[in-house]
């Protein structure tokens, strides 16, 4: 199934991403090809030879609207620029992207030629008597295949994010690895196994309760509960390994790797204290709120997820994925 | 009595980590555990679980990564919110619960908007921050756990996760609707 649901998200991303570009291109949503009347109001004048002046392009939010078509736009429009002039009148401008840049022209600002920065021609400029401001027509560099730029900026990105987060891992998952390793060592994790053996046998059927898994999961799940992730995963992984080491065929899930991953998933946590944190930080009034409906959420995810795990390893389809394990794991035994 | 409850579980969580290192070194050092060497000889493996999620990391990351720069959650929002409408589930929280189960940095991304332009305390506010601490990012699980021991069939694995994050979802939207619906 993830086969499917993987296939499934990189061929819709495709497919939208080829179908809105035709579409700008069809709209011309970026109005490539078509001049801009602007009001360029100057902060200073040139020196010298070198005719670079700097100050702010200036339109209403209607008239931003009316020439993107669009709704987007509320405040009026203030973006700094540098305009380079030659004696003929014409030349070009650049700006970057700011926060007070409207939401299309960062848009495109994001596919064009320099990233994250917006040029194009100044085809016409006329001051006022005192070069305080000026009309000005402007035509920006054309933007195309906004979406497909995006994807496959977006692939290059994540993969380095995946190798990022799994260089991350590399510290802690030594230091929580070798902490359980003399905590197994002096029995430590069989006592803590013990206390809870009435519901993992329930839970694990197919692991002995005395195995380093079952500790592995139990602290894997009580430093989920408390929010600490750093050791979490370190410990989760942990305890996937030792599962694996009752594993008849390498490569295949088990039915306790499921219901560990089932419990892990739901994510249950005493205080959502990413969540807490963001409602602060945005002005609650009560930011700590949710964490009575966060646990009663994340508990039906949990108990589904437990349920379904115990449901769905009997349908015929993973049994028989099962049994056929167990089959090869006995041939490979008497072999 | 929530406050409450919120300083103990704090307090837990700030000395859980200290408390482990100390007890599982005191009770090494007790029971005459070689402790720095058995502690060297666990960290060893370490390195490599680290490496070996690298792959399944890259494929599942780089798929999501795609997903969310195409505007294809707006196709896939449009398709779902006629059904969510109907169990009171504003539409704006939709995206929410598409991305939760897919990537822990989008939905905080999305929480956060949602936050901004309803504030932090209003229905779809409330919602939002429920549904992020309802679920864990499943596929980045999936990815990680089985990654790390190879598992390349996960079996029912998926549809499990899927099912479970839909039943957070759900249990968020109900419990919000009780006790926040003005």
């Amino acid at each position: 199934m993830l086969n499917y649901i993987w296939l499934f998200l990189i061929a819709l991303a495709l497919i939208v991403g080829v179908g809105k570009d035709i579409n700008d291109e069809l709209q011309n949503t970026y109005q490539n090809g078509v001049p801009l009347e602007v009001l360029f109001l100057s902060s200073q004048t040139p020196s010298g030879t070198a005719m670079k002046w700097e100050g702010h392009f200036y339109l209403t939010a209607k008239q931003f609207n009316d020439f993107y078509r669009t709704t987007s736009q509320f405040e009026e429009v203030k973006q700094p620029v540098v305009i380079s002039l030659s004696s003929d009148g014409t030349g070009s401008f650049l700006f970057s992207s700011a926060d007070m840049t409207p939401a299309r022209w960062k848009e495109m600002s994001k596919s064009a030629s320099a990233k994250d920065k917006l040029m194009g021609k100044v085809e016409k400029i006329e001051f006022s008597d005192d070069k305080s401001w000026a009309k000005a027509q402007i035509l920006f560099e054309p933007i195309r295949f906004v979406k497909l730029k995006a994807i496959t900026q977006a692939a290059i990105d994540f993969a380095n994010t995946a190798v990022e987060i799994a260089f991350g891992l590399i510290g802690v998952m030594a230091l929580w690895l070798g902490l359980i390793k003399v905590a197994e060592e002096a029995g430590f994790v069989k006592v803590l196994t013990r206390l809870l053996t009435p519901i993992t046998k329930r839970l694990f059927p197919d692991i002995p309760s005395d195995h380093p898994a079952i500790g592995a999961i139990i602290m894997n799940t009580a430093a989920n509960m408390l929010g600490l992730s750093n050791a979490a995963t370190p410990i989760g992984l942990k305890a996937m390994e030792e599962l694996n080491k009752l594993n008849p065929k390498a490569g295949t899930a088990t039915n306790a790797m499921v219901t560990f991953l089932a419990i892990n998933t739901g994510g249950l946590i005493l205080i959502p204290a990413t969540a807490i944190a963001v409602r602060a930080a945005s002005g609650s009034a009560n930011p700590g709120i949710i964490i009575g409906t966060a646990i009663f959420g994340a508990g039906c995810a949990t108990i589904t997820g437990v349920v379904a795990s115990k449901i769905l390893q009997r349908l015929p389809k993973y049994k028989k994925d099962l049994n056929e394990e167990k089959k090869i794991a006995k041939e490979n035994d008497h072999g | 009595m929530a406050d409450l409850f919120r300083s103990i579980i704090n307090l837990i969580s700030i000395f859980a980590i200290p408390l482990m290192i100390a007890v599982f070194l005191g009770w090494g050092f007790f029971k005459k555990v070689r402790v720095y060497e058995v502690f060297v000889e666990g960290a060893k493996d370490g390195f490599n679980t680290a490496i070996r999620i690298i792959p399944y990391l890259v494929a599942m990351l780089f798929a999501i990564g795609i997903f969310r720069a195409s505007g294809a959650m707006d196709l896939l929002v449009s398709i779902i919110s006629p059904v969510t409408n109907l169990i009171g589930m504003p539409a704006d929280t939709l995206p929410m619960a598409l991305m939760r189960p897919l990537s822990g940095s989008g939905s905080l991304g999305i929480m956060t908007e949602l936050m901004k332009a309803h504030g932090p305390d209003s229905f779809v506010g409330v919602l939002a921050s429920t549904m992020y601490g309802s679920s864990e990012t499943t596929f980045y699980v999936l990815a990680v756990y089985f990654g790390s021991v190879n598992i390349k069939n996960s079996r029912h694995a998926v549809p499990v996760g899927l099912l479970a994050d839909l039943a957070g979802m759900l249990g968020a939207v109900f419990i919000c609707r009780i006790l926040f619906r003005i």
